[in-house]
């Protein structure tokens, strides 16, 4: 459904600028772009450290996208990697080297030159860290090895091992790139926005911390996605973001005309909006659906029989149909049906309560006295925090709670501080059950959802908690590395859907819906746009004058 | 009088310094730490070997006591560390949030005791009968209202609907209308309850009897006679109530979207950002201490006897 809208805004982009109404497009049918004005941009929290590759939570990625260009640009509609600050590049047969050559005449908001120099020192630090100023590694960024300025314009990569995913790496928030000068700040100053000074469409003007945030296009930014429709410098003058973290207001604002854009719209509220001519956009994350998922060391769940009940008994439609609208479509397999290589999983998904009491006989839960399932006097007792950037993640659980009730399984949804949810959180005998999603437009974001070392969505051991038993599943591995290492994208596409079917057969995860982006916009904006998982991208976005 | 402000100063720092002790070690004893969560969240995806280096880089597994010490050598040379969730300098969080926090403080302040004086002032005033009544019930009203909720019905009403103020894009001085208004009437209600009850206590006294016999008017003698007696227990805990003010802006502040403590404390609290809690537990029992120094040396001003009691020529 997002695909159709945005496939119509671009035509309609592309028809008024060639001035060739082939398409009957929004913009074509307007006339010419309005430029000028400032955007107010209602954001529900403040972001955090502005480190790019800490752009992925979503407040900090709005802010990021804005004023940092990326290598490439994954064209939100195909997937493609298409050039942008690289205008070509080359790999090597087995993915360890790669080859960039960058566009000519693109500089940072400080002046200084975005030659190969400096992407060099900003891959060194994404791929190595930096310990003396406490740079994390980036999360994208796997077998890492160094980087060389072969000439001004040309950078080469280098890796240990086969690093499949690094070009789409390149794409992502968590690559954008920054100034020299901001690379020699420690850590704990990059949470100052007016610090990041990239090379995007959009400079930093000033800041309030945790209030608000002004954004002044760049009037010299020539250096767009090579393939947009729009080129130049960007469409509006600036961007004001004013941090309202009560939904109540942010949606009367928008109403009252106060504000342009809001983010974060509860499905409950998308009426209220779009009865008065706003307009709702929820474009996909394309990654990991929301979805629960088992840790297995728990000896509750470590029988394959008991996940594949619960997965049974619970109605993702039902969630669906009660706490979300059209916009969140009920999950078909771990990933998004808009993510690369998803395949449809759907016929083991189904919602089947007797063939779900019927399993957890056969593994020995009969049902006790409380209409709680019972074994060696033991209660079937779950447990989960409710994750906070998720949209309704507590109503989700309790949804899911009270459809395991009706098979004799109890699940204790807590809220709790962050610091006892991340200590519980690995430990799985504390928290055998999980909420889970995450957003990235790469076959790669399988492989760093479930391998051990990466974000261990499964707890096996080997991963960073040290309260794991002995849970770890070779097969499950194994197939991870070979989508990390496989070269053949075709071969790739074909890992990726065998894991989806692995992970189902298994039963540990029980997919419920795919996660999107929930804006609301004013009918006076157009062209608004966003990257592949669903940031919002200013650079395209005018504001019509009525 | 020095000698009895020296050995208050003293106090108040002793209090300063139990509570920056307590704090410390309380914030310690909660499970997990900013850099845990922070950095041990599956979204940043970081190995085990990463975390231990950042955690080394912190020096957050040292014995307490050796952070215990250094966390106080830092204060006591003004700098209050970093925090780790926001990655900016405690100071310049707290550059930016106190000083909104102590003008909307402030000010709300101030408009509660123009509502209170209002409020005493009318319940004694007033001739009808029903309208004293309704009066004088107008602190039970005030007290039950839930400031949340007061906060989004004025700005439904006064921003969205009418279109008399704006939240979004204020001026300086709009911007602080709906907030200070938010903030009086939960704080005006105890203060007019304590005072109307002073009122009617010192209204009791044979010495009004004996004013009014002389000829004073009803006004007179409430303003001469009586106020100046009835506003001592009010000061008090006015002083409780504006320490308060400074930490129960958080919901004033969440929904008016203002930058200030009291947001700063709630994000500091969801992320065990144990630098910024610790800067902010230390300056609200400053604001305490100060207040109350405050408050104590000027119940003399107001009643010469308590200054010959304490040994202050008043």
């Amino acid at each position: 459904m997002f695909l159709a809208k945005n496939l119509g805004l671009l035509a309609g982009a592309l028809a008024s600028l060639a001035s060739v109404a082939f398409v009957p497009g929004n913009a074509a049918a307007q006339g010419a772009v309005t430029k000028g004005g400032t955007l107010i941009y209602l954001e529900q929290q403040t972001h955090t450290n502005l480190y790019p590759p800490a752009g992925g939570f979503y407040p900090n990625g709005g802010v990021l996208n804005q004023i940092t260009d990326k290598l490439t640009y994954q064209n939100p509609k195909t997937l493609e990697i298409e050039p942008w600050i690289a205008e070509s590049w080359t790999v090597n047969a087995d993915a360890t080297e790669y080859t960039f050559k960058l566009r000519p005449g693109v500089t940072f908001s400080d002046g200084t030159p975005v030659d190969a120099a400096a992407v060099a020192k900003n891959f060194d630090i994404y791929g190595l860290g930096d310990k003396a100023l406490k740079h994390p590694v980036s999360e994208v960024i796997t077998n890492y090895k160094g980087s060389e300025v072969v000439d001004p314009l040309t950078v080469k990569f280098f890796f240990t091992k086969p690093s499949v995913g690094f070009l789409q790496g390149t794409s992502v928030i968590g690559s954008g790139l920054v100034s020299l000068k901001t690379l020699a700040l420690p850590f704990d100053a990059l949470g100052d926005a007016t610090k990041i000074i990239g090379s995007g469409p959009f400079v930093v003007k000033s800041e309030v911390l945790g209030r608000e945030l002004v954004m002044e296009a760049r009037k010299d930014y020539k250096w767009g996605p090579a393939k947009l429709a729009h080129q130049g410098r960007a469409n509006l003058d600036g961007i004001k973001y004013v941090v309202t973290p009560e939904d109540s207001v942010r949606i009367g604002a928008l109403l009252a005309g106060q504000a342009q854009i809001i983010r974060q719209v509860q499905a409950y509220d998308e009426k209220q909006v779009q009865s008065k001519g706003f307009v709702i956009y929820a474009p996909s994350t394309r990654g990991i659906n929301n979805s629960v998922v088992f840790r297995p060391d728990n000896p509750l769940v470590s029988d394959i029989r008991v996940r594949q009940a619960l997965l049974h008994a619970v109605n993702a439609k039902e969630i669906v149909a009660t706490l979300f609208s059209a916009n969140y479509p009920q999950a078909k397999s771990i990933i998004a049906s808009t993510a690369q290589g998803y395949v449809d999983q759907s016929a083991k998904l189904t919602y089947d309560p007797a063939l779900a009491a019927k399993l957890l006989d056969e593994a020995g839960w009969t049902m006790g006295p409380k209409g709680l399932r019972q074994k060696d006097g033991k209660e079937l007792v779950l447990t989960a925090y409710e994750s906070l950037p998720q949209p309704q993640n507590k109503e989700t659980l309790q949804l899911v709670a009270q459809q395991w009730a009706k098979v004799g399984v109890k699940l204790n949804v807590l809220a709790g501080d962050a610091g006892s949810r991340i200590a519980d959180s690995l430990d799985p005998l504390k928290t055998p059950v999980a909420p889970a999603m995450v957003g990235r437009a790469d076959p790669d974001v399988i492989r760093s959802q479930y391998y051990p070392t990466t974000r261990n969505v499964l707890m096996q051991k080997g991963g960073i908690s040290n309260k794991v038993q002995t849970f770890v599943d070779d097969k499950l591995n194994g197939l991870l590395e070979a989508i990390a290492a496989e070269t053949d994208p075709a071969k790739r596409i074909a890992l990726v859907g065998e894991v989806q079917a692995y992970v189902i057969d298994q039963g540990y995860t029980i997919p419920i819906f795919e996660e999107p982006q929930a804006f609301a916009a004013s009918p006076k904006v157009k062209d608004f746009a966003f990257e592949a998982v669903g940031r919002p991208a200013f650079y395209t976005v005018w504001l019509a004058p009525k | 009088m020095i000698r009895y402000l020296l050995s208050r100063v003293g106090q108040a720092l002793l209090v300063l310094m139990v509570t920056f002790s307590a704090a410390f070690l309380l914030l310690q004893a909660l499970p997990g730490d900013a850099i845990m969560i922070k950095f041990m969240s599956p979204d940043m995806g970081l190995s085990a070997d990463q975390i231990a280096e950042i955690r080394a880089a912190y020096g957050a597994d040292l014995p307490i006591w050796e952070r215990y010490f250094q966390t106080l050598a830092n204060f006591l040379t003004g700098n209050f560390g970093y925090s780790i969730q926001a990655g900016v300098p405690v100071s310049q969080q707290l550059q930016v949030n106190l000083p909104p926090t102590l003008q909307l403080a402030s000010l709300g302040f101030v408009a509660a005791i123009i509502l209170t004086i209002t409020i005493a002032a009318l319940s004694n005033v007033v001739g009808m009968a029903w309208l004293r009544t309704a009066i004088q019930s107008m602190p039970s009203l005030f007290i039950s209202v839930p400031v949340f909720w007061l906060g989004i019905m004025l700005i439904q009403v006064f921003s969205f609907q009418l279109g008399l103020v704006s939240v979004i894009s204020p001026g300086p001085v709009e911007r602080l209308i709906l907030p200070v208004l938010t903030l009086a009437i939960p704080i005006s209600a105890p203060l007019s309850q304590i005072l109307m009850r002073n009122i009617d206590e010192v209204l009791a006294q044979p010495f009004v009897a004996v004013a009014k016999a002389k000829g004073a008017s009803h006004t007179w003698v409430l303003w001469r006679h009586v106020a100046r007696n009835a506003v001592l227990p009010t000061l008090t805990i006015a002083g409780v109530l504006f320490g308060e003010l400074l930490a129960g802006a958080v919901v004033t502040e969440a929904v008016y979207g203002l930058n200030g403590l009291g947001g700063l404390t709630n994000q500091a609290v969801g992320n065990h950002d144990t630098a910024v809690l610790q800067a902010i537990v230390v300056i609200s029992a400053l604001a305490f201490v100060s207040i109350n120094l405050v408050v104590d040396l000027l119940y003399p001003v107001l009643d010469p006897r308590l200054g010959n009691k304490l040994g202050i020529a008043a």
